[in-house]
Formats: structure tokens, C-alpha cells, sequence
């Protein structure tokens, strides 16, 4: 048995046909097809594919609790990252704030609007509902229930992954101060922390690969 | 060490919805899913044609992305209009050379390795070749996961336009070059999520 460190090329702890192991859930690398017998993880384990280095799965450690608690944390940064600015200038003595509702608006100037139709899904809309699906989700499977609509929410959860761009934002708030401040007194404020906050949230959440959240409501097929 | 062996050999197809192994003998005509309902396929249907459309819209986009202005300052500095290079030369000119380099790689950088990186990958699957299929998913991998950071500028400009607005010092305001900019961005992402790397490793004969 192949029991390397973790994040190591080798720490696949899973193996194709042939081993006999309790456990039946057969594994498909995404990326090259490659079928395996899943073998149970220990905490900080990643099954990697032998052939194409994909990640198969990751240990699943997180309870149903500590998901909501991730999740509600989630909620309450995203609250305040939308209701306190997350940058603002002061030029002779008038404030003026931003966040990502002001900078969406921003961009609605003619058929730009487009950009700021972009803008808005990727920053503000897709975590809202993630976040708004995941409580969901956690919700029911804390009360060992499968929620309704289960399998089309966790399909649009699979669906918005790559579209959810809060670190992106984080990144060009932190340029925005770097360009305006040579010129303008330029400060973040509390909205921009809580952003920090969610973005390391949200990556908590999304290191949890879908096939676990699919096994925390089995339930029926 | 047993050999590796792909689903189709073992009677098996992935569903790339929720991850679960299908067996194809239980599959019923509809080709959906047990767990999810997504519709199961072998591999990504046009996936190719798909990935090729979407990227040669990328690439053409990309022109007026870079000609048009992304935004008009007006005021003090007087006023200008700025695209997308010649912000970063601006921001090189006053020696915030670590700003410029950073928009450099998400506006110039990964744009064009992602049509460089697509591009090779649509030629090698198209010709069945069995060069560096590792290396070549790896890559794929790394287009993946650098897509989304080349909306960078779009979120700069967006929240400089919110800041300097109705200023006395000045004012900025979004041009068009950034709508397309945007659509890049997103064209990029969809050509990307089309390719099946799965293609990579298959064997046609």
C-alpha cells in the first residue's frame, strides 16, 4: 500500500482494478478517464490520479455543523462587504464611497451595460446564491433530510463554480488603491476586509469537491 | 500494479455533473444521470467545435478589447483616454512597475496564453497525438484555473469610474473597450469549459 505525504505526487491511496476493498464507490478521473477503486481518506489526504496527476478526491472533514458555520460566516461578509465601502476617497472633505453595487453601476453607461451584466453575475449575484443554496443544502442535511430540488441546486452549485469571482474583485480593489492613491487620499474600509473574510470562506467551501457534498444527503436514488 | 484502464473498458461512463461512475449496461435510453438527471455522455458532445468556435470569438474580440479606449479621464490631468496598454505603460512611466506587471499578466499575459495553450490543445487532439498527454492536461488545467483572473481590469476600471465620479479633481468614465473586454474574458472561459481533456488520452484509430 502506498501511504506517501500528502500533496506528493504519489499520495494516492486509491488504485485501480484489482485491490478488494470494502468500500464499492468507483472513481473516474475527470481529466483522462482513468477508472479506480476509491479507498477510504484520512484527514489531509488527496487521491491523485497515477496517470494524469488530476485530483480525484479529497478528504471530506467537514461536518455538516462546521459547513453551515462556514456558510453563515459567508453570509454575514457578504453582508458587509455590500452595505459598508469597501473603498473610499476624501478630497476636500467630501467622502466618496464604493463598493461592488457602486462599481456595477458604474459601468451601466450605454451598451456597456454588458460589462457591468458580467460584473454583477460574477461578483455579486453567483456567491449570493451559492451562499444562498449552500444554507440550504446544509440546512436540510443537518436534519438528515434530503432538501427538495437537491439535485438541480447541486447541479447549479457545480455549474456556477467557475464563475464565482470574489478573490478577483479582492485583487482589483487592491490595484484601484495602488492607481488612485498617487493622486486622491484612498481608503479601504470595512467592506473591503469582509471581502478579504469571504474570499477565504468561500475557498474553504469550494476545496470540498462535489461528489462529497452529493454524499451529504445519500438518501434516495 | 494493475494497468490503467479507461471507463469504456470497464463497462463504466463518468457523469461530469456529479462525478458518480455510471455503469452503462444500467444506463436507461434517456443517457441521464441516477444521481443528478444530467444528461451522461462519453464525451462532451462537439466538444471540439464548440472549443474552437469560442476561441476563435475570443481571439477576434480581443482586437477591439486592446484598440478601444477602457476609460476617459477628465480633469486635472486633463483629458485622455487610457486603453488597456497604454495603462500599463502609464503605470510603468511612473515607476509602479509591480501594478503594471500585474495587469500585464492579467490582461495581456493570460489572454493570449490561454489562445496560445487552446490552440495547441484543439491541433493535438485534432491530429491524435500522443505527445505529452501529462503535460498537455496540466495544461489544460492551468487554463482552467487562470480564466477568470483576467477580469482584473474590468473590476479596476469599474471601481475607479465609481470612485472618480462627479469629482472636482476629475472624473473617469468607462469606455467601450472594456465591454469587450468583458466578453473575452467570459468567451475565453466558455471555450475552455467546452474542451473535454478526456480527448487528450483517447485513442481513434
Amino acid at each position: 500500500m502506498d501511504r506517501r505525504a500528502t500533496f506528493s505526487k504519489w499520495s494516492a491511496r486509491i488504485f485501480s482494478e484489482g485491490q478488494s476493498v470494502p468500500m464499492n464507490p468507483i472513481l473516474i478521473c475527470r481529466d483522462c478517464d482513468t477508472v479506480y477503486r476509491a479507498l477510504p481518506l484520512r484527514r489531509g489526504d488527496v487521491a491523485l490520479c497515477r496517470r494524469c496527476d488530476a485530483v480525484l478526491a479529497r478528504y471530506f472533514g467537514a461536518s455538516v455543523e462546521s459547513g453551515l458555520a462556514l456558510v453563515c460566516a459567508a453570509a454575514i461578509f457578504f453582508a458587509i462587504a455590500n452595505l459598508t465601502p469597501v473603498l473610499s476617497i476624501d478630497i476636500a472633505g467630501i467622502e466618496t464611497e464604493a463598493n461592488i453595487w457602486f462599481a456595477v453601476r458604474s459601468l451601466q453607461q450605454g451598451w456597456i451595460f454588458v460589462a457591468a451584466l458580467g460584473l454583477a453575475f460574477t461578483t455579486f449575484l453567483i456567491p449570493a446564491v451559492q451562499i444562498g443554496l449552500l444554507f440550504w443544502v446544509l440546512l436540510f442535511a443537518r436534519a438528515a433530510r434530503r432538501p427538495p430540488g437537491f439535485g438541480p441546486i447541486m447541479k447549479l452549485l457545480h455549474r456556477m463554480r467557475p464563475w464565482s469571482m470574489t478573490e478577483v474583485f479582492l485583487l482589483g480593489a487592491l490595484v484601484a488603491i495602488v492607481k488612485l492613491a498617487n493622486w486622491v487620499p484612498i481608503a479601504a474600509g470595512a467592506g473591503f476586509w469582509a471581502i478579504a473574510a469571504l474570499t477565504m470562506v468561500l475557498a474553504i467551501l469550494g476545496r470540498c469537491d462535489p461528489a462529497s457534498w452529493w454524499s451529504i444527503a445519500p438518501a434516495k436514488t | 500494479m494493475t494497468p490503467l484502464r479507461q471507463s469504456h473498458e470497464l463497462g463504466l461512463v463518468l457523469c461530469r455533473t456529479c462525478g458518480l461512475a455510471v455503469s452503462r449496461a444500467a444506463l436507461k435510453a434517456d443517457l441521464r444521470c441516477p444521481r443528478c438527471k444530467s444528461r451522461i455522455e462519453h464525451r462532451t458532445p462537439f466538444s471540439t467545435e464548440m472549443t474552437l468556435a469560442f476561441l476563435i470569438a475570443g481571439i477576434t474580440l480581443y482586437i477591439p478589447a486592446n484598440l478601444l479606449p477602457v476609460m476617459h479621464t477628465s480633469g486635472l490631468p486633463g483629458d485622455a483616454d487610457s486603453t488597456i496598454l497604454g495603462g500599463i505603460f502609464e503605470f510603468w512611466q511612473s515607476g509602479d512597475w509591480d501594478i503594471a506587471l500585474l495587469i500585464f499578466i492579467a490582461s495581456v499575459a493570460v489572454p493570449f496564453t490561454k489562445f496560445i495553450a487552446i490552440g495547441l490543445l484543439l491541433f493535438t487532439v485534432r491530429k491524435n497525438s500522443r505527445w505529452q498527454q501529462h503535460q498537455r492536461t496540466v495544461l489544460y488545467r492551468i487554463v482552467e484555473f487562470i480564466g477568470y483572473w483576467s477580469m482584473l481590469d474590468v473590476i479596476v476600471v469599474a471601481l475607479t469610474s465609481a470612485l472618480l465620479q462627479f469629482q472636482l479633481l476629475g472624473t473617469a468614465e468607462p469606455r467601450a473597450g472594456i465591454a469587450f473586454f468583458c466578453a473575452v474574458v467570459v468567451v475565453t472561459m466558455l471555450s475552455a469549459l467546452s474542451f473535454d481533456p478526456r480527448l487528450i488520452w483517447d485513442r481513434r484509430t
